[in-house]
């Protein structure tokens, strides 16, 4: 006889997902306009709402992800003060790439993986290597420079800063099991 | 039209991502780069609050940067003391002698950084004085120290201020010694740059480098910075000469505030002709 298993409130409502996705998104924007001085190291920053959407690109595919990202980097252009739409195309791209990684079949492990951080290595390169591009553009700054000297260091912080999430992750899903 | 929709929705990350990149190029040539308005002036109120709420908590690495700062300041105005007691002296006396009228060329409001955004690229910085207490976009900011930079965006008791160390700086700048007129500008580096100078011009390292009177941002005469290094350009007759900013902006906490508006004359002809200019070179 199959056991009877009681239907979690998150079961039940899979559209309460998004709505989760949507607090965390505006609680890790205003977290990082207000706090983030506190981790920043020599001026550099991980970038919190980028490892949000790549999360949800590893548990919601890449669609879904597209839309995460545009809607994250908008979040980032309004609180950051930053010209609007450039965060926004970055993470949408960062999105895109990032839905790459998804694996219906291998969401758990995705997520508490070194999948996740493959993941947001390349979105944040790529997102950074947008980013950067249309900053520079109306400049004479040497964009080559730029990227070497903010982009690879901002990737790398990002990257270890996925770790805490992936962990955490990881230390619930195998309590669970 | 049915197979339209099929491949529509086949193609549909394709299609979305296409769709949004154009979503996202409209917005960045619809909002006016380096400007906050609109409903973005009350997302700077709220942030601003949050902001100062939560400035209390101390952040250690500007801590340590603030000390080192501070040291040097001290060691720095304890040689400057002894000279301006000799100066005062001379000024007294100077001053009785050409009836010199003291006054101050522009009114100043003082204000409390309760934020700042110094991470990467966006160089930002929130003060607790608004347009309540007639702040307005492009006035701009200064310390004792010099130049700090330009409000961008205010709410009723909030303003954010766009830091030199942005990619938006241009300034109208001249050095003070030999009065030789440039553009300092960021170009990523702790310096600013001037660039174009040509190398048969009188440049030292240690010159002051003040804005101009061309500025149509700023008051004239305000201290930018000092000449931190000459580097001759190995194929061109010009030189790029970098200008350390004399205000430190790891360790701002007070900052004035000059109630001085741009002439909206002068910015929307030099807009104009901008927008002309960069027509004529997308023509050709």
């Amino acid at each position: 006889m199959a056991q009877y298993r009681e239907k979690s409130l998150y079961e039940s409502f899979p559209a309460l997902r998004y709505v989760l996705y949507a607090i965390t998104g505006l609680l890790l924007s205003v977290l990082h306009v207000v706090f983030v001085r506190l981790i920043s190291v020599q001026g550099i920053a991980p970038d919190l709402l980028l490892v949000l959407t790549v999360w949800i690109a590893l548990s919601e595919g890449q669609f879904i992800a597209l839309y995460a990202g545009f809607i994250c980097g908008l979040l980032f252009d309004i609180v950051s003060a930053d010209v609007l739409g450039t965060n926004a195309l970055a993470k949408t791209v960062a999105g895109f790439t990032a839905g790459y990684f998804f694996r219906q079949a291998d969401i758990p492990k995705s997520l508490g993986g070194i999948r996740l951080l493959l993941a947001v290595g390349l979105s944040s390169f790529i997102h950074n290597l947008a980013y950067f591009f249309f900053y520079v553009r109306p400049t004479e700054m040497s964009f080559t420079g730029f990227f070497l000297q903010y982009g690879i260091a901002t990737t790398l912080y990002t990257v270890v800063v996925a770790l805490f999430p992936m962990l955490i992750y990881r230390s619930t899903s195998m309590g669970r099991a | 039209m049915y197979r339209l929709i099929e491949l529509i929705v086949r193609f549909k990350e394709y299609v979305s991502l296409c769709a949004l990149i154009v979503i996202c190029f409209s917005l960045m040539s619809w909002s006016h780069s380096g400007q906050l308005g609109g409903f973005r002036a009350v997302i700077v109120g709220g942030i601003g609050w949050m902001q100062s709420a939560f400035a209390w908590i101390p952040n250690p690495v500007s801590i340590k940067s603030e000390n080192a700062a501070l040291r040097e300041l001290n060691l720095q105005l304890s040689e400057e003391r002894a000279s301006i007691r000799q100066a005062l002296i001379e000024n007294a006396a100077l001053r009785k002698m050409l009836e010199f009228k003291k006054k101050s060329a522009y009114e100043v409001i003082s204000a409390d950084i309760v934020g700042k955004t110094t991470t990467e690229v966006r160089n930002f910085v929130t003060m607790n004085k608004g347009t309540a207490d007639s702040i307005q976009e492009g006035m701009p900011v200064i310390t004792d120290a010099g130049l700090v930079g330009v409000i961008i965006g205010a709410s009723s008791n909030f303003s954010i201020a766009q830091l030199l160390i942005n990619r938006d700086s241009r300034i109208a700048a001249k050095i003070l010694r030999s009065r030789i007129d440039g553009i300092v500008a960021w170009e990523g580096e702790q310096d600013l740059v001037m660039k174009n100078i040509p190398k048969s011009y009188d440049v030292k390292v240690g010159d002051e480098v003040i804005t101009s009177e061309y500025s149509n941002k700023y008051p004239s005469n305000i201290r930018i910075g000092w000449v931190s290094k000459i580097i001759d350009e190995p194929t061109t007759l010009f030189r790029r000469i970098l200008v350390r900013p004399s205000a430190n902006f790891s360790t701002l906490e007070q900052v004035y505030i000059a109630k001085i508006i741009p002439d909206p004359e002068r910015l929307q002809l030099e807009r104009e002709i901008e927008k002309r200019l960069r027509e004529r070179r997308r023509l050709r």
